[in-house]
């Protein structure tokens, strides 16, 4: 568990714990990163793979799968409604953050991050393996409803927070912020016709959040980040976007958990919506 | 279609069911921290630059016989993505030999072919991106080429 003094130090926990549960049944441990092949070349011991596409998004529609797939998602990897997930994944936890975000929609609570993800792991040397665990089959009963309300916003009501001047956080790289170019650093074009932000967003890029070895700063040092510089304060609603949603989920993670914010929501859609949407305002610069 | 080297790559990936298909990349993309300049070897083009389409930085090297065949020889920064390795080990080998002239006319839709429909979506476009930097140094060797050919009056 981590001693930075977050206000909810459970969500996160140290490779040296992880190391140290391998073999607790009450833990499963999923892997979700970027690079779809990684998990393939070596993973954790005991490790699951779930991909942030083919698992956890409907295959047709922009949308997450249903609580019914959900569950038998978590079933067939061994998971439990009991069962204490931790996440971990390459880009400093983007996709394990969007891993627990969406396992939060379906009313999963039991849930943290290791922090400092994948390549803390690597970097200490610490064991990997190619064997694929094979586990007994969980029982997991679906929630009726995703808890969408609650961690999700849509279009209409980042909308809304932007018209009504409340805390919009847009965690993209400075460039993409401005609108000077359409993709993030190192990566293609993904498809969006305008470049810019959400009239009234502030800038507060997810890198901001982590040290250099991808753990989470200390929570001196992200008060100061979001409430000194960007002037969120706690008790607000915040929504928090970037293209898909990867690196909002890492930002909503870090205010929720970490700084304690209870009304942040994550705007999956992000700007690969709000820059292709027709009519959509937009502030460049 | 293909040139054959790479011919026989697609071929064999197109008969490899979803589980084996993954493995084969696997084994690729280990081999591709094995393409790069060996001692000695001397290029007639080295481009070693990091672009906004890729993680990380890649060099391309290319050597052109006298009898006009290709050889590349490639290296990879630690953050490229383990699609690009594999496809980078599967270039080098199946576009040996090849012209510079073969390397351009290289159709770029075989690569869901090897990699499968599934595995090419977003975030994971840098699979193109080997190809495109061996054409951009095939076509850089071809206009000096063609450059240093004597024009008649």
């Amino acid at each position: 568990m981590s001693d930075k003094n977050y206000a909810h130090p459970e969500a996160l926990v140290t490779t040296e714990w992880v190391e140290g549960h391998l073999a607790d049944p009450h833990v499963r441990i999923v892997e979700s990163n970027e690079d779809i092949l990684l998990y393939d070349t070596g993973h954790i011991q005991g490790a699951v793979h779930i991909d942030w596409r083919s698992d956890l998004q409907d295959q047709t529609i922009r949308d997450y799968i249903t609580p019914q797939q959900f569950s038998a998602l978590c079933e067939r990897n061994g998971i439990s409604n009991d069962t204490t997930v931790i996440f971990y994944g390459d880009k400093s936890n983007w996709w394990a953050c969007y891993a627990l975000w969406v396992f939060r929609l379906f009313g999963h609570t039991k849930v943290k991050i290791m922090d400092g993800g994948r390549d803390k792991w690597v970097a200490e040397g610490r064991h990997l393996t190619r064997a694929v665990p094979h586990f007994a089959h969980g029982h997991y009963t679906p929630l009726e409803t995703r808890c969408d309300a609650e961690i999700r916003a849509f279009y209409d009501q980042a909308l809304a927070q932007s018209r009504a001047g409340m805390a919009l956080i847009d965690v993209r790289s400075p460039a993409e912020f401005r609108g000077e170019v359409t993709h993030m650093p190192e990566y293609p074009q993904e498809g969006v016709l305008r470049g810019g932000h959400i009239p009234g967003a502030a800038s507060v890029p997810w890198k901001m959040a982590v040290k250099d070895d991808s753990t989470f700063k200390g929570v001196n040092e992200l008060r100061q980040i979001y409430e000194d510089e960007a002037g969120l304060q706690p008790g607000q609603d915040v929504v928090a976007y970037c293209r898909i949603g990867e690196r909002s989920s890492h930002t909503w993670f870090v205010l929720t958990y970490l700084l304690g914010y209870k009304n942040v929501r994550n705007y999956d859609g992000s700007w690969t919506e709000w820059g292709n949407r027709v009519g959509a305002p937009i502030e460049r610069g | 279609m293909y040139p054959g080297k790479l011919n026989q790559i697609i071929a064999l990936f197109e008969s490899l069911p979803d589980a084996e298909k993954r493995e084969s990349l696997i084994s690729y993309a280990a081999a591709a921290m094995k393409q790069g300049p060996r001692d000695g070897e001397t290029f007639d083009l080295e481009d070693i630059r990091k672009d906004e389409e890729c993680t990380d930085t890649v060099g391309v090297f290319l050597k052109v016989t006298p009898q006009r065949n290709c050889a590349f020889r490639i290296t990879l920064g630690p953050q490229v993505q383990t699609l690009t390795k594999a496809m980078t080990a599967i270039l080098c080998k199946g576009l040996d030999g090849l012209t510079p002239e073969e390397i351009m006319e290289v159709p770029a839709d075989f690569v869901p072919k090897i990699v499968g429909a599934e595995l090419v979506r977003q975030r994971s476009q840098t699979v193109y991106y080997i190809l495109t930097r061996m054409k951009g140094v095939a076509r850089v060797w071809l206009n000096r080429e063609r450059s240093a050919v004597p024009h008649g009056g």
